[in-house]
């Protein structure tokens, strides 16, 4: 059983107006279990609005999304992904460990459970000694570190993060990167990630989705071969490089198409 | 820290009294002792005692008896009335409180209730309080619920709430709809229940918008309930001891200002009670950034 299916779908804004906007046209994807998968491209192309159907807080126009074997509805029903956003978005009024057990609170854990799991996902992203902090006291890195941590609370098989590194310096970018890919290895987490940054996506991702605008649509799936384990070094491995130029022109691919469409309508 | 701020806070305050008062007692240096006009228009107050009293004089007045013959001193006279109207304030406040929120939810919720609703509280603020008020004193009157009936302060707290109620409603919606679009996200992929992101988001999140609000909804129900009393002429308030003092302007011109300036301490009073509750609920937030 794949953890996300997601079969013929398109995502049509405004549909029958002049506003209509073609979010999305005939995307076919399948993330398997234990896969890392990052979906990238231009802005526009669709990548965002695909992570929301999947997370079923969009609809599709067409088509029909699986995750974990259920409909997606049933999936955001039942928490069986956990969420995290370019703005950490954690609640300013809530305690650092308070933020953790939210998910669990609106599950009806009880508070020492709720507790417990909480410290316990502090232990994950290492920062143990936080927990009765507010999030406005601690640094982007951190406040986002508590934001995978509470995505991560309800103990969720899938991960689905929209650009969660994009605030974020390029020192802290890079640490949390090796952070991410160690929480997802001792958690066995899917994720699905979007990002704007070709070196992150080379460098975590088993599975590169490059997608194009308008409309938007899958255009390559790129494999990358760097293995399971990966370290700092691997920012050096020829693979590492041999990805990166493989995204790269793949992106430049539907950058070109646009170049030309834009001309067309100059020429005219 | 806060103790500081306070403390400047205090001093500022402070000074913005000592200020108004030498402008009082400027204008009264300087201006016509009989007021100016211009092609028969007045244009300046007149100067004079009668008019404008010297400070000294109204503060000093408050230590001196009600009346004549009378062993009471009139700060006890304006404190007495002022701890009346603040008691039907409060009520006002509460009562207004409680439906300003109830229906910021309401339209918060539901779209359709803000479209429907809105026009007509804006609507409701341009009905003059005075022609209001024996309306609501006339059907207070006439309602009896069981064994419930209506006292007439009540007529005056519900003015109270009458004004209170708007600037809480419209505040309150602008802090339930400000929760940023993540968040509101956030709480649906958890498929959390709108009552569920109500409480554990939108209220939370509400809360720097609504403490103005119900600040301007604090002294609205004071200036209700003032302006009831004035107009029902019920007795027992600040309201009453204005309309009485008056009257006798002419003869004792510092006693009216006792008890304006006990009505404007009340407005005071209400909005210190909503900044202190500010304080409790706010006190584990991000400090503002000093500007």
């Amino acid at each position: 059983m794949s953890a996300v299916h997601v079969a013929g779908v398109s995502k049509i804004f405004n549909q029958g107006t002049p506003k209509q906007v073609d979010a999305l046209v005939d995307v076919n994807l399948t993330v398997e279990a234990g896969d890392f998968v990052s979906l990238i491209g231009p802005s526009g192309c669709g990548k965002s609005t695909l992570l929301r159907l999947i997370a079923n807080l969009l609809e599709p126009t067409t088509g029909s999304v699986t995750v974990n074997g259920k409909s997606s509805a049933q999936a955001r029903l039942d928490q069986d992904y956990g969420m995290a956003f370019q703005q950490a978005g954690l609640f300013d009024w809530r305690t650092v460990a308070k933020n953790i057990e939210l998910p669990l609170e609106l599950k009806g854990w009880d508070k020492e459970k709720r507790r417990a799991r909480a410290l316990e996902m502090l232990e994950l992203v290492k920062l143990p000694e936080f927990a009765e902090l507010y999030p406005w006291q601690l640094s982007g890195g951190m406040q986002q570190r508590i934001a995978i941590a509470r995505a991560l609370a309800a103990h969720p098989q899938l991960l689905l993060m929209d650009e969660p590194f994009g605030a974020l310096d390029e020192m802290t970018r890079e640490y949390m990167q090796g952070e991410l890919l160690r929480i997802c290895r001792e958690t066995k987490t899917t994720v699905v990630f979007v990002t704007h940054s070709i070196p992150e996506a080379v460098y975590l991702s088993n599975r590169v989705v490059v997608m194009s605008p308008r409309p938007g649509r899958i255009t390559k799936l790129i494999d990358v071969d760097l293995g399971r384990d990966r370290s700092e070094d691997t920012r050096n491995a020829d693979a590492f490089f041999h990805g990166i130029t493989a995204v790269r022109e793949a992106l430049r691919g539907t950058h070109a198409d646009h170049a030309n469409e834009v001309r067309g309508v100059e020429d005219r | 820290m806060t103790l500081r701020r306070a403390a400047y806070r205090t001093f500022m305050f402070v000074m913005a009294l000592a200020l108004v008062a030498a402008l009082w007692e400027g204008y009264k240096l300087v201006g016509p002792k009989d007021g100016g006009s211009l092609f028969g228009v007045s244009i300046l107050p007149r100067s004079n005692d009668t008019a404008m009293p010297h400070v000294w004089d109204m503060l000093s007045r408050y230590a001196r008896a009600e009346r004549r013959g009378s062993d009471t001193q009139i700060w006890q006279v304006v404190l007495s009335g002022a701890w009346y109207s603040l008691r039907l304030s409060l009520v006002g406040f509460v009562l207004g409180g409680s439906i300003g929120v109830g229906l910021a939810i309401l339209m918060a919720r539901f779209k359709r209730a803000e479209q429907g609703l809105l026009p007509y509280l804006v609507i409701s603020q341009t009905v003059p309080l005075i022609a209001l008020a024996p309306l609501v004193v006339a059907w207070g009157g006439k309602l009896e619920i069981g064994a419930f009936v209506w006292p007439r302060w009540l007529s005056a707290s519900v003015l109270g709430a009458f004004l209170a109620f708007f600037p809480i409603s419209v505040g309150s919606l602008r802090g339930l709809t400000s929760a940023p679009g993540a968040a509101v996200e956030l709480m649906s992929s958890y498929a959390a229940t709108w009552r569920q992101t109500l409480w554990k988001l939108r209220f939370p999140a509400a809360v720097p918008f609504m403490v103005p609000a119900f600040k301007l909804g604090a002294s609205g129900a004071v200036i209700g309930v003032v302006v009831a009393e004035i107009s029902t002429g019920l007795k027992g308030g600040i309201g009453r001891l204005i309309i009485e003092y008056a009257r006798e302007a002419t003869a004792d011109p510092a006693k009216v200002f006792t008890a304006v300036f006990g009505a404007a301490a009340l407005g005071l009073t209400m909005a210190g009670l909503v900044a202190l509750v500010d304080l409790v609920v706010m006190r584990n937030r991000p400090k503002e950034v000093a500007a």
